[in-house]
Order: C-alpha cells, then sequence, then structure tokens
C-alpha cells in the first residue's frame, strides 16, 4: 500500500467501523425503542418508521464525529422528539379502549387467569392515564432500563428530578392499582 | 409513613450512592412497612413491564393482521392476470387415417390448402387411381373417418359470440366410390 493511498483508505476504514458499531446498536436498541414508542402511542408502523429514522440519524452523528457518550440516551432522546413531532393525537391513542389488545393478552391463559390479566392491565391502563405527561414518559423509559441520568438526557430533566417524578408515579400506580 | 420510604423507589432502581444504597437494605431488612411497599413497588414495576409486553405484542399482531387481506387480494389480482394472459393453445390432433391392409395402398395428404379469408386447414385423403390391374374399389372400406378438417370457430360466428380459441372439427367419411358417405361436424 502505497503512503498517499492511507488517507483514502481511512475515512472509509471509519465509515466501516461506524456502521458495525450501529448494527450492533441496532440489534441491541431496536427492540426497546419500538416498545417505548408503541407504548407512548405511536402504531406499530409509526414506530418503526421513527426507529429506522433514529439509527440513519445515529450513523450519521457517529460519521461526523459526534459524541459517543450516552449513545443509548442518544437514541432515545431522537426517537422521542421524533415520536411528538407525529404525536397530534398522542391523548386520543392513548385514551383508545384495549379490549382487542386485552384478548390477545389474554389469549393463552386459563379463563379465571385471563379475566384477572384483563381486569390488571384494565386498572394499570386507566392509572396510568391519569399521570402526568412527564411521570408517564419516565416510567414507559424507566421500563426500558434507562437510567435516570439517560431518562433525565432524553426529557431534558435534571436527575434528581428524574428520581421524584418516578418515585411519585410508582406510588401513585401502587395506590390506584393496588396491585 | 417511615422515613426510608421516599429513598425506597430509587433504591430498588440501583441508584442510590453505595453509602445510601447499604443503608436502606439495612433498614429494610428490619422494618415491616419498608418491606411490604418494596413489594408492592416491585408489583407495580413487574405488572408495568408486562402491560408494555402485551401492547407490543398486540400492536404488532393487529399491523400484520391488517397486512392480510390486502396480501391476499394482491396474490388474487396476480393469479388471475396470469390466468387471462397467459395464451391458451388447444391443439387438436388429427385421427389418423387408417388405410386398409388389403389394398396396401398409400394414402397421400395433400398440402393444407388454405381459404383466402378463412384459417382452414385441410387434408384431404387421395384415393388410388384405378387401374385395370388393381383390386375392384368396392371392396375398398374406410373403417373410421377418413378426412378431418379444422375449423377455426371465430371464422363462423361473429367475434365474442363463442369462446376465444374454440374451433370445430368436419370428419368426412369417403364412401369407395369416392364419394362422401357421411359428415359429422363437432366442436
Amino acid at each position: 500500500m502505497s503512503d498517499d493511498s492511507v488517507p483514502l483508505a481511512l475515512p472509509f476504514l471509519r465509515f466501516a467501523a461506524r456502521s458495525s458499531e450501529v448494527t450492533v446498536l441496532y440489534r441491541e436498541l431496536r427492540k426497546p425503542l419500538l416498545r417505548y414508542l408503541v407504548c407512548l402511542g405511536l402504531s406499530s408502523d409509526e414506530a418503526q418508521d421513527v426507529v429506522q429514522d433514529s439509527f440513519v440519524s445515529l450513523q450519521h452523528h457517529l460519521a461526523a464525529g459526534g459524541t459517543q457518550d450516552n449513545i443509548r440516551g442518544w437514541l432515545f432522546r431522537v426517537a422521542h422528539n421524533q415520536a411528538r413531532n407525529r404525536q397530534t393525537s398522542y391523548h386520543r391513542r392513548f385514551g383508545e379502549p384495549l379490549d382487542s389488545e386485552m384478548d390477545f393478552i389474554a389469549a393463552g391463559a386459563t379463563p379465571e387467569k385471563a379475566v384477572l390479566e384483563k381486569e390488571k392491565f384494565r386498572r394499570l391502563r386507566s392509572a396510568i392515564g391519569l399521570l402526568a405527561e412527564s411521570e408517564r414518559e419516565c416510567l414507559l423509559l424507566r421500563a426500558e432500563g434507562l437510567r435516570y441520568r439517560e431518562i433525565g438526557d432524553v426529557l431534558g430533566l435534571a436527575t434528581s428530578t428524574v428520581a421524584d417524578t418516578i418515585d411519585r408515579a410508582i406510588k401513585k400506580l401502587a395506590e390506584k392499582c393496588n396491585v | 409513613m417511615c422515613d426510608f420510604q421516599p429513598k425506597l423507589v430509587a433504591w430498588l432502581d440501583h441508584e442510590l450512592p453505595e453509602d445510601q444504597a447499604a443503608e436502606v437494605e439495612r433498614h429494610v431488612q428490619a422494618c415491616e412497612e419498608c418491606r411490604a411497599e418494596r413489594e408492592n413497588y416491585e408489583q407495580v414495576s413487574g405488572t408495568i413491564d408486562a402491560y408494555c409486553d402485551a401492547v407490543m405484542a398486540a400492536k404488532t399482531h393487529r399491523s400484520t393482521l391488517r397486512w392480510v387481506p390486502a396480501m391476499s387480494g394482491a396474490l388474487l389480482a396476480i393469479a388471475a392476470s396470469v390466468l387471462f394472459l397467459t395464451p391458451q393453445r388447444h391443439r387438436i390432433e388429427p385421427r389418423p387415417v387408417i388405410t386398409p391392409a388389403a389394398t396396401a395402398a398409400p394414402v397421400q395428404f395433400l398440402a393444407a390448402e388454405s381459404v383466402a379469408h378463412k384459417k382452414i386447414h385441410r387434408r384431404r385423403a387421395v384415393l388410388p387411381v384405378q387401374g385395370p390391374s388393381q383390386q375392384p374399389a368396392a371392396k375398398w372400406q374406410p373403417a373410421e373417418t377418413a378426412v378431418q378438417i379444422t375449423i377455426p370457430a371465430e371464422t363462423m360466428f361473429a367475434p365474442g359470440a363463442i369462446p376465444e380459441g374454440m374451433n370445430f372439427v368436419a370428419e368426412l367419411s369417403i364412401g369407395p366410390d369416392g364419394s362422401v358417405e357421411r359428415l359429422r361436424l363437432r366442436p
């Protein structure tokens, strides 16, 4: 390899390395991202679009030499912001009756267990619907395994605020659901 | 309410500094109220997780189901297109003309004649010319149809009146004297 071919090869090698990083991240984070977006109120198709767009943004971000600190938080923030842009009917969707989904949830259970499960999810759903938006978002991000610092990055909140919000939300749900 | 309860959720999420986490852990082991709260919070967290899984599964399932009628319709349309666009070929095999073995006279087929505006393929059996040394013509008895004429049906009927590609076959039995004994028309 001649000396002057090295500068030409470097960007390609860097790009390939970034691509493999993004592939690994995609395998690891695709499902949590999808679940978060779907629970936030997007349809399955919308959520898949947002996930794809987020990973394309990540590819550009890394190729441009962007920071690699807290990549998970970065990805969730991009996806969250894109979801917000699409969520003109967020509240309407979140309030949709989930009867068909409830049937699907209890499809494999015994009749008694199915009734209990449906009732439990119905109470939880109505309780989540009564939470403030930030409380709901904090809880859903926490359910995807994000740390308080990462949740703060996604939602633009201080870590202590995230801790207080989650504590408050969990206590509200425990009180209202009595599960 | 116990003083440690505001820290319980953060402790369960492993978000407390090590020294505080150790302190809360020691307290929870001794405090019945905090133990009950911990179980309660863990149950709520588990239910939220299960609920998120169920919503995800249900929405994905619903999205998949939505594509089923669309895909079925598309497949049916493709199948119908293939069926109608494929050229239909009706191959009509002419019946073999059986030559009487006794006469051993070769039956010759003339080249198909073409009628000006009709696609009629005609094959005609030519009887042997009778000579003085040959057997009398009365002994020549064709066992089966000697001549078949295939007539495309569209040349006989107005377009659209009959299915495309349909043909009629005229069968002629030739008598011993060379005249047509029988004419049968079949589709």
